[in-house]
């Protein structure tokens, strides 16, 4: 699916807005943990995961040590999995998270299933000592009590809108738009 | 004068809510986004710049805002010089006559206070759009909606306000709205000549918003989100030996951009002289373009807000 076959509506983030927002997300988190140590960043297939390694470079930069990154497949265990069409999954690499600080990396934070279900797949591969959750995005609408730790940019929305976020490693580009279908 | 649902009179900064801001900023963030909804807004409302002070921004920005939502406007850019004032007129008559042309009244003055004298006696919604040293509150309003804009959040903010704080109306605007959220931080950079006047770091204390006065910008830079710069502005002083002692003693250019974060923004109400090389222009933590661009809608919100 690409954003030209619906209505392009407003480029919410450039390329520059979307490095500076991972630059300060990299400082959030590193001064909210007092570091990097027991840090595991592990971002959601397939845009988080784009976005969690490159937090991880910029961590890893700030704080002078390498930061452990993983990915996670969450199709398994989402709660509108009998609704979709069977996708070709990806497979999780989840580095050990036993007692570990985890930050889930997302690009879009909605409804909060998607987190919801990250959290769930997580929990098949260890027992964090805790999870954050770190977005690009948050268009609003929770339908779960879930609310991320880090935040690049509040996007107010509406039901018919779509924010798609494209990544330089995918789409060629970086940018959050909003779209409508 | 209180701000409740209904704001009226527009003078000074503090008089805003946090909930007023926030529902200005989402209305500032739906007009910048969808501004053909809004374009017949204020039909048929007038809007009159009264200017004692040169501005082009300013007054600008406010115009642009009212003919945006549809309505007119007219004005003198040099109330002082051309209008009955020149006579005589006291500013309290000229507001009584100009309340029953328009509809609201955007207010430019030199002396401090002058906006609150002008509320006392108008018919109609007064907003200050900068009263001599004292306050410039849709400046801040702007400053603050473009900290929100560019960091995401304003609560837990740490901000450097560097140059002239002792005649900067916008740092002292700015400063009393960031008290109303959580975890703010302050440092003052400034000449010990021009520094933050007591009556605001009283009021900082009082809010239990920390505050630092120090003269080292180099060591202040990396521990910030945002640099506020402001000009050393030369139209104040009276000594101007005074004034070239101290122009030009902080600048931000390259090497002072290579001691901030990557993601720090560098502010400036605008104009500037040269204490941003225009090198730094380049360079995406220069904010000010963005923040002067944010005037508009911020300012599109206020008059919808006070007319709608």
């Amino acid at each position: 699916m690409s954003v030209t076959d619906r209505r392009l509506k407003a480029v919410v983030m450039d390329a520059d807005q979307i490095r500076r927002s991972l630059s300060r997300i990299a400082h959030e988190i590193a001064e909210r943990n007092r570091g990097v140590d027991d840090l595991v960043l592990v971002g959601v297939f397939s845009k988080g995961d784009h976005l969690a390694r490159r937090l991880a470079a910029k961590l890893a930069g700030l704080e002078g040590a390498p930061v452990a990154v993983g990915a996670l497949d969450t199709s398994r265990h989402r709660d509108d999995r009998h609704l979709r069409e069977p996708s070709h999954r990806a497979i999780s690499r989840v580095p050990d998270v036993d007692g570990k600080v985890v930050i889930l990396v997302d690009d879009v934070i909605h409804h909060g299933r998607t987190a919801r279900a990250a959290m769930d797949a997580l929990m098949d591969f260890g027992r964090p000592r805790s999870i954050q959750l770190a977005v690009l995005v948050d268009r609003g609408h929770r339908e779960l009590p879930i609310r991320p730790d880090y935040v690049g940019k509040n996007v107010p929305t509406s039901d018919t809108e779509r924010v798609e976020v494209l990544v330089e490693e995918e789409d060629g580009i970086d940018q959050a738009v909003i779209v409508v279908s | 004068m209180a701000v409740g649902s209904r704001l009226t009179h527009v003078i000074e900064s503090q008089q805003f809510s946090r909930s007023t801001l926030e529902e200005l900023f989402a209305r500032s963030e739906e007009i910048k986004r969808e501004p053909h909804r809004f374009m017949t807004r204020l039909n048929g409302q007038v809007m009159a710049a009264l200017f004692y002070e040169p501005s082009t921004r300013t007054r600008l920005s406010f115009e642009a805002a009212m003919m945006r939502l549809g309505g007119w406007t007219m004005g003198t850019d040099n109330a002082r010089e051309f209008s009955s004032t020149a006579k005589g007129e006291t500013l309290e008559d000229t507001i009584r006559i100009v309340s029953g042309y328009a509809d609201v009244i955007v207010l430019r003055h030199n002396e401090e206070g002058a906006a609150r004298r002008a509320a006392a006696v108008s018919s109609v919604p007064i907003i200050n759009a900068g009263d001599g040293p004292g306050q410039h509150p849709t400046q801040a309003l702007l400053d603050l909606y473009t900290i929100k804009d560019e960091l995401n959040r304003i609560d837990g903010i740490r901000i450097a306000m560097v140059g002239d704080l002792a005649n900067g109306r916008t740092v002292r605007s700015l400063a009393y709205l960031l008290s109303k959220f959580k975890d703010i931080k302050i440092w003052f950079v400034a000449p010990p000549q021009v520094a933050m006047r007591d009556d605001l770091k009283a009021h900082l204390t009082e809010h239990k918003v920390p505050w630092v006065e120090t003269e080292d910008l180099d060591a202040v830079l990396p521990e910030v989100d945002v640099v506020y710069q402001t000009r050393i502005q030369k139209e104040r002083f009276t000594d101007q030996e005074a004034y070239q002692a101290l122009k030009g003693v902080y600048r931000i250019d390259n090497r002072t951009l290579g001691l901030m974060r990557k993601y720090a923004i560098v502010m400036h109400p605008l104009p500037r002289v040269d204490e941003i090389a225009p090198e730094v222009d380049a360079d995406p933590r220069a904010a000010y373009f963005r923040q002067a661009h944010n005037g508009l809608h911020i300012r599109m919100a206020l008059l919808d807000r006070v007319l709608g």
